[in-house]
Formats: structure tokens, C-alpha cells, sequence
């Protein structure tokens, strides 16, 4: 049976190469959306690793040159320390680098261990970051003053970086090559999501800031009961201590919403393209099939004459429709299957296996549905009618 | 002859209505995601409010510093110190305006938040620039050697910040803590328009630089102006010059590279270029083959329903073909049929275009970001349209013409 639908197919190549090439595109085009779709839906999935509701974000920048005193940047950063803890909303500050959660900002540094390098995000942060962010330790616990005066800086690294450095044991008292000398883990972080719900886990290391360095932002929690005016009163604390400083204070919750649009927006102009593609690409289908039964009447006739059911003449159209895509997922799974063999764009393989299977099932599921109502109008074909026409 | 085709081509559309659905949903759609993504595209490219002779600008908005010894390197806008003391003093140039990129301030009205994006700017930049000044006017030259706290206000902050009031010119808005006079209200410029966006203008004396600073990275740029178009090459010619007569502190670089660019290569070179190719051309070559891939499948689409539907007429072209019509002939007759029904779909295509361009200005999804089919848009659509008809048109055309007069007319 199945030979002999390859075979009427066959025979018909040329005809069909057109209708082929049309799933081939197809193919690709829902390959490349499910992709997007595997790869953020999986990221999606991971759990955040902190929190970012009733959190504040405040940056603020001042005249280069000026206050380039280190006692003073140590003075001025405990007493604007001191002010802000002393507001009842607040819970508990941490000086915090640049790319702090949720910010365009990255930083990336090497780090190697025993001869392996591998890139990191890298985050200066203070002994209070965990206790601001409600990050959760996987082992060992966050720097403190203390390991500040060994001989070794201590460092957090989150789970990833561990995974890759020290897969089945355990990193707490491990040494790693790390930018201006060797530093000792202290402990070891859940991975933050800190880009957004759809970025994906990358390894990352936390550094202890110095007490003399300058900070240029400030990540504040505080009580959810707090009442509309504390924003600006925190503004007034701060401008307060930080004279002619420009100072910007964001909410964490709202920055998080705008990362993750800056994913969801393509992500849904992609879908309503591809959405409309594909309506396209289905009405096309269905309006050839048809057109082909209506040509092949004589023959169909023929078969119903010779003794065909009616459901057998539908299976037939609906098979033979499935042949014919399945010519072109062969050919469009060669095309796809080169992005993870040759492991373009960085992604792990297993999404791109998913979305090959997602495609071919999409494709099969459309072609059938295109291919039904055809398939019934030839049943309903009566072979006296139809050969007594030709 | 025109008018025959036309009568035959609207009397097939309508033989088979859902054939004739099809191809115009396909067309119509596909030339609306393109007119509405030419509309945008438009928008950020072309000159507009209040950047309105982008034809006889140069940008100057990066300054990279490499040291290949010390592995060195830094990428960033220029200063105002560098700016000022070479780029000022150019001779091509027309008028060379200064001013920051915007920054974020915050206020507060109320416990209400409102955030303020500052630029600050020296007085050339209102020559250059043609912004409608809904009160009040621009500061001046002695008020920014003065540095004196005056502020150009937008549209939308006068709305934020005073309310309803009709006049707000001489009075004083407060953000950073800090008191400015209102001295005139601009009409809001989109935050697409990085060059000219800002909130609250100000002098750039008030800007928070050191003055003793003399770096040549920073964070403002220029925009050159000169007499006519002609004249651009001569402006990034004496541009190019100046950089290479920079004096070189080796201790930390050795070599120093910017470029006075046009308004979109200012920005492609900055994302995807590099100091010797502008990637202009590569970001072109890249939307070409993307849309070449989108327009793909519909046109594969329109091909498939009309052979189908081209061979459903085999007796007619048979008919006609015994009576004497060349091969040609009716080649040309099916595909100026074609035609007509891609342009019949394309004026769909613009209806639907202007129904979504009206549900997105008045979405306000993107704050004063206005979109517009103009008459450059319509062309393109047009151009879209003709050859998706010619490039679905020929191949049925060349298929139909093949077609032996005696088989086709045996069928029926």
C-alpha cells in the first residue's frame, strides 16, 4: 500500500516539487519558531533564585574627579548605610555593582580552575546582598568581614559555575584563579535568574566589594507595608547624604517587566508572522488538494468502480498527502539537523531535537487537517457520475 | 486589449471565490506586515521632528581608544572637552551642535514618581536643530557661559509636572533637587530619536563633567550641519584628518579611531560595523535576505494555487490556442491577470495597513512614536506588490504555455 502511494507520488515528482519546496520553507520557518519558543519556555521554567518584589533599586553617579578621597567614599557609604537603615520601611541595604538584577549592565570576567578557564558573570556585591535578595545557599554560606582578612579574598560562586568546576564533590574550601589573585569559596549560590524570566542559567561569581572602592548602586528591601510617600522619602534620605549626585531610584519588580519585554516583544511579532505564514501555507495546501481531487475525478471513479470504500478513497488522499510531506521533512530535517550537529548559535541540542520533533508533528497534524475535507468530497464521488464524464 | 483582461481576470476571480480568498489573504497580509515594518523603519531613519535635515548632517557619537601593547581599549562617546576644542573649531561645517546623551533624573510630585531624562546641550544645538517651541525659546549663549539654571522643558513634562496650565515659561521646576527656570516648551520628541530625545534640556555648563578634564572619552556628541549634501564628504574628510593629528598619550593607547558618519551608519557602525566598514551595507544584505525568506512562502503559496488554477482553464487556453493565440500571448495575458490581482490585493493590503497604523498611534504603546504611510511607503508596497505578482505570474505562465493544444482540448 505504502509503495504504492510512493510510486503515484513519484511518478508525479515533478508536479509536486513546488507544493514540496512550500513545506520545505514551512518546515524551517516553524523550526526556527519552536526553537525560540523550547529555548525561553525551558529557561522559563527555572526558578528565579531571589526575590525581587518590595525591592528598590537606586543608582546614582556624581562629578568624575571629584570625592576621589577613599576615606571619605568609606565615611560617606557608611553614613548613607546608617541614614537608610534607620527608616522604619527599610529591611536591609547592600552596596551592589552595576549589573545588578535586572539591568542592561553585564560584566564578564575568566576564571580558572587546575588549567580550565571559563568566562563568568562577575558581581561585586557586600556581606548584606543575600539577606536583601533572599537568594538561597545550595552549600557553605555568603562572605563575611572575616574572610576578608585571610590570606585569600573569599568568593560565591552560584551552581552553575560548580557544576562545571566540581561536578560530584563538594566547591566550599576550593581555590580558584580569579582576575588580581587566588580566591577561597565560601559558599555556593542557587543560580540567580537576574536578566530576566527568559534568559538562560549562566555561571557567576560573587566578590567581596572593598571597604574603600566606590559603589554606584544600592539595592533596598523593604517592609510591602509601606505607604506611598516612602519612595521619595528614601530620595530625600539619600540626596540627602549624596549631595550634588544625580540619583535614580527604580523598582525591581517594574525593571524585571521591562526585561522580560525586551524578549516577549519580538518573541510575539515573530509568532504573529509566523501564525500568519503558516494560515497562509495551510489554505494553500488545502486549496491544491482539492483542486488536485477535482482533477483526478476519473480516476478516483475508476477506483470506486473496481471496488474502493468510500473511506478508502479519503485514506488514500490523506495518505498520499502524507507521503508527500513526509519527502519534505526528510529534506527539511537535513537542513535543521545541521544546527546542533555543528552546534550553531550556542544552544544546547536537546532544544533543537524538541523543536524538530514539534515541527514535524505540527506539520503532519496541518497536513492532515488540510488534506480531510478533500480526502471526504473524493468519497462522496460516484463512479457511474464520474466515468460516465469522461 | 488592457480592458479585456481585466474583464476576464475579474470574471475568474470570481469562478472560484475561496481560490480568489486565498491568494488576496496572502498577498494583502503579506504586504501589510511590510508596509507597517517599512512605516517603523521609516520613522527611525528619516529626517523628522525635530531632526529635519538629516540629508546634510554628520554624527559624531563614538571615540575608540586601543593600546594593542597594554590590551587596552576603550569605546565610548566623546567628551565635551574634545568636542569643543577640535570639532567646534571645523571649517566645513556650517553649524556644529553639542549635546549629551539623555540620563535619567528623578522627581517627586505628590509621592508620585516622575522621571526626567535631562541633555545637556550647547546654544548651536537649537540652530541645527528645528524644534517647535509651543512657548517661550531657547537659552542663550551668555545664559550658558553664565551657567544659569534654565531649562528647555518637553511637552509631556509641562503635562506631568504642571498640570493644565497654559503657561509655565519663568517658572520653576525642581528635579535632583535642584531649581531650574522654565525658559521655553518644546513639542515632546519620541525616545526613538536618540539624537535629539530628552525631557529637560539644559545648558551644558550645568552638565556634571569636570572641568579640568581633558580626556577625549565622555559622554556627549556632535551633530556636524552643513550647506547642502555635497558638502558631507569634505565634512568627514576634515574629520578624519583631525583625528589623525590627535595628539597620542602612548602611554596608555596608540591608537585613536572615530568616524563622522551619517545618521544610520552613526548607529550600524556602532552594532554591527567596525572603524573601517560602516556595516551599513551588511545590515541592508541582512533585511534583503530576511525579507526575501519572508516573502518566500507566500509566493511559493500564490504559485501552487495558480498552476492549480491555470490548469482547471486548460479547455479555454486550448480553445484559444487552436484559434491562433501564440504561446507568448497568452503567457502575457495570464500574467498581467496576475498583476491585477496583486495589485486588487495590495490596495486590501494598504486598507489593513492604515487600520493597524490607527490602532497602534492610538495604542500609545510607544509614547509620541507616530507612524505614517507616506508616499516612500506606498512606493515600496507597490514595488513589493509587482514583483510578488511577476514572481508567482511567470512560472504558471510558462507551465499553461507548454500545454499541447490536443491532450488539453481531449480532456473535455
Amino acid at each position: 500500500m505504502l509503495k504504492h502511494l510512493f510510486t503515484l507520488i513519484w511518478n508525479k515528482k515533478k508536479q509536486h516539487a513546488l507544493l514540496i519546496l512550500e513545506m520545505i520553507v514551512s518546515f524551517l520557518v516553524l523550526f526556527a519558531v519552536f526553537t525560540l519558543i523550547v529555548y525561553y519556555y525551558t529557561n522559563y521554567r527555572r526558578p528565579m533564585g531571589f526575590r525581587y518584589d518590595n525591592v528598590l533599586s537606586v543608582s546614582y553617579s556624581s562629578q568624575p574627579g571629584s570625592g576621589s578621597n577613599r576615606d571619605s567614599i568609606y565615611n560617606v557609604f557608611q553614613t548613607l548605610r546608617r541614614s537608610v537603615k534607620s527608616m522604619p520601611e527599610v529591611i536591609e541595604m547592600s552596596y551592589v555593582s552595576s549589573n545588578s538584577p535586572f539591568s542592561m549592565n553585564t560584566s564578564n570576567n575568566g576564571v580558572s580552575y587546575k588549567g580550565v578557564s571559563e568566562m563568568t558573570n562577575y558581581y561585586t556585591t557586600d556581606d548584606h546582598f543575600p539577606e536583601v535578595m533572599e537568594v538561597k545557599m545550595v552549600e557553605g554560606r555568603w562572605f563575611n568581614a572575616n574572610d576578608a582578612l585571610g590570606k585569600e579574598q573569599p568568593l560565591v560562586i552560584n551552581d552553575v559555575l560548580k557544576e562545571k568546576f566540581f561536578p560530584n564533590e563538594s566547591a566550599v574550601g576550593k581555590t580558584l584563579e580569579f582576575g588580581d589573585g587566588m580566591h577561597r569559596i565560601t559558599g555556593v549560590v542557587q543560580t540567580l535568574k537576574d536578566k530576566g524570566d527568559y534568559a538562560p542559567l549562566k555561571p557567576g561569581t560573587y566578590k567581596r566589594v572593598r571597604d574603600s572602592s566606590f559603589m554606584g548602586r544600592v539595592l533596598v528591601s523593604y517592609n510591602p507595608a509601606a505607604d506611598a510617600g516612602f519612595e521619595s522619602r528614601l530620595f530625600i534620605t539619600f540626596s540627602g547624604v549624596l549631595k550634588n549626585y544625580t540619583i535614580e531610584i527604580e523598582r525591581l519588580a517594574e525593571k524585571r517587566v521591562i526585561m522580560n519585554n525586551t524578549t516577549l516583544v519580538p518573541m510575539i511579532a515573530l509568532l504573529v508572522v509566523g501564525g500568519f505564514l503558516i494560515v497562509n501555507v495551510a489554505l494553500g495546501i488545502f486549496g491544491v488538494l482539492w483542486y488536485n481531487v477535482s482533477r483526478r475525478r476519473a480516476e478516483i471513479g475508476l477506483r470506486r468502480a473496481m471496488g474502493a470504500t468510500g473511506g478508502g478513497i479519503a485514506g488514500q488522499i490523506v495518505s498520499e498527502t502524507l507521503v508527500l510531506s513526509t519527502f519534505a521533512l526528510i529534506i527539511g530535517i537535513f537542513f535543521a539537523a545541521q544546527f546542533p550537529l555543528l552546534n550553531l548559535f550556542d544552544m544546547p541540542s536537546g532544544v533543537y531535537i524538541a523543536a524538530i520533533l514539534l515541527s514535524v508533528l505540527f506539520i503532519y497534524v496541518l497536513v492532515i487537517i488540510c488534506a480531510f475535507y478533500p480526502g471526504r468530497q473524493a468519497a462522496q464521488i460516484y463512479p457511474a457520475v464520474a466515468l460516465h464524464e469522461d | 486589449m488592457l480592458k479585456n483582461y481585466f474583464k476576464i481576470a475579474i470574471a475568474v476571480l470570481k469562478r472560484r471565490k475561496f481560490f480568489t480568498f486565498i491568494s488576496l489573504f496572502g498577498i494583502s497580509f503579506s504586504l501589510t506586515i511590510i508596509m507597517v515594518l517599512t512605516a517603523f523603519s521609516d520613522h527611525l531613519v528619516d529626517s523628522s521632528y525635530p531632526d529635519a535635515h538629516r540629508s546634510r548632517n554628520l554624527y559624531i557619537s563614538m571615540m575608540r581608544l586601543t593600546g594593542e601593547k597594554h590590551g587596552f581599549s576603550q569605546n565610548g562617546p566623546p567628551s565635551f572637552y574634545f568636542l569643543d576644542h577640535y570639532v567646534k573649531k571645523m571649517k566645513t561645517p556650517e553649524k556644529v551642535a553639542i549635546t549629551s546623551f539623555h540620563q535619567p533624573t528623578n522627581t517627586y510630585i505628590n509621592n508620585k514618581k516622575l522621571t526626567i531624562d535631562q541633555k545637556f546641550t550647547d546654544d548651536t544645538f537649537w540652530e541645527v536643530l528645528d524644534f517647535e517651541f509651543l512657548e517661550g525659546k531657547p537659552y542663550t549663549r551668555q545664559q550658558i557661559d553664565n551657567a544659569e539654571r534654565v531649562a528647555v522643558i518637553s511637552e509631556n513634562v509641562r503635562r506631568k509636572y504642571f498640570g493644565d496650565e497654559p503657561s509655565v515659561t519663568g517658572r520653576y521646576i525642581e528635579t535632583d533637587n535642584i531649581r531650574y527656570r522654565v525658559s521655553g516648551v518644546v513639542k515632546s520628541v519620541p525616545i526613538t530619536q536618540f539624537a535629539t530625545y530628552g525631557d529637560m534640556y539644559l545648558p551644558h555648563t550645568l552638565g556634571k563633567r569636570d572641568p579640568q578634564d581633558k580626556g577625549l572619552n565622555g559622554d556627549y556628541f556632535a551633530i556636524l550641519q552643513g550647506k547642502d549634501a555635497s558638502s558631507l564628504p569634505a565634512m568627514a574628510a576634515e574629520y578624519d584628518d583631525i583625528i589623525r593629528r590627535l595628539p597620542i598619550d602612548t602611554s596608555r593607547y596608540d591608537k585613536i579611531s572615530s568616524r563622522a558618519d551619517k545618521y544610520v551608519a552613526s548607529y550600524t557602525r556602532l552594532f554591527i560595523g567596525n572603524q573601517d566598514d560602516s556595516g551599513l551595507n551588511r545590515l541592508l544584505l541582512y533585511v534583503g535576505l530576511v525579507l526575501l525568506f519572508f516573502l518566500l512562502l507566500p509566493t511559493l503559496n500564490l504559485v501552487n494555487i495558480n498552476t492549480s488554477r491555470i490548469m482547471e482553464r486548460s479547455s479555454e487556453i486550448a480553445v484559444r490556442k487552436a484559434f491562433g493565440a501564440s504561446s507568448g500571448t497568452l503567457a502575457l495575458q495570464f500574467i498581467v491577470e496576475n498583476l491585477i490581482l496583486t495589485v486588487i490585493g495590495g490596495l486590501i493590503g494598504v486598507v489593513l495597513s492604515f487600520i493597524v497604523l490607527a490602532i497602534w498611534n492610538n495604542s500609545g504603546a510607544l509614547e509620541d512614536v507616530y507612524l505614517y504611510l507616506n508616499y516612500k511607503v506606498l512606493i515600496i508596497s507597490l514595488l513589493v506588490c509587482l514583483v510578488f505578482g511577476l514572481m508567482s505570474g511567470v512560472y504558471p505562465a510558462w507551465r499553461m504555455s507548454r500545454l499541447h493544444v490536443v491532450t488539453a482540448l481531449k480532456t473535455y
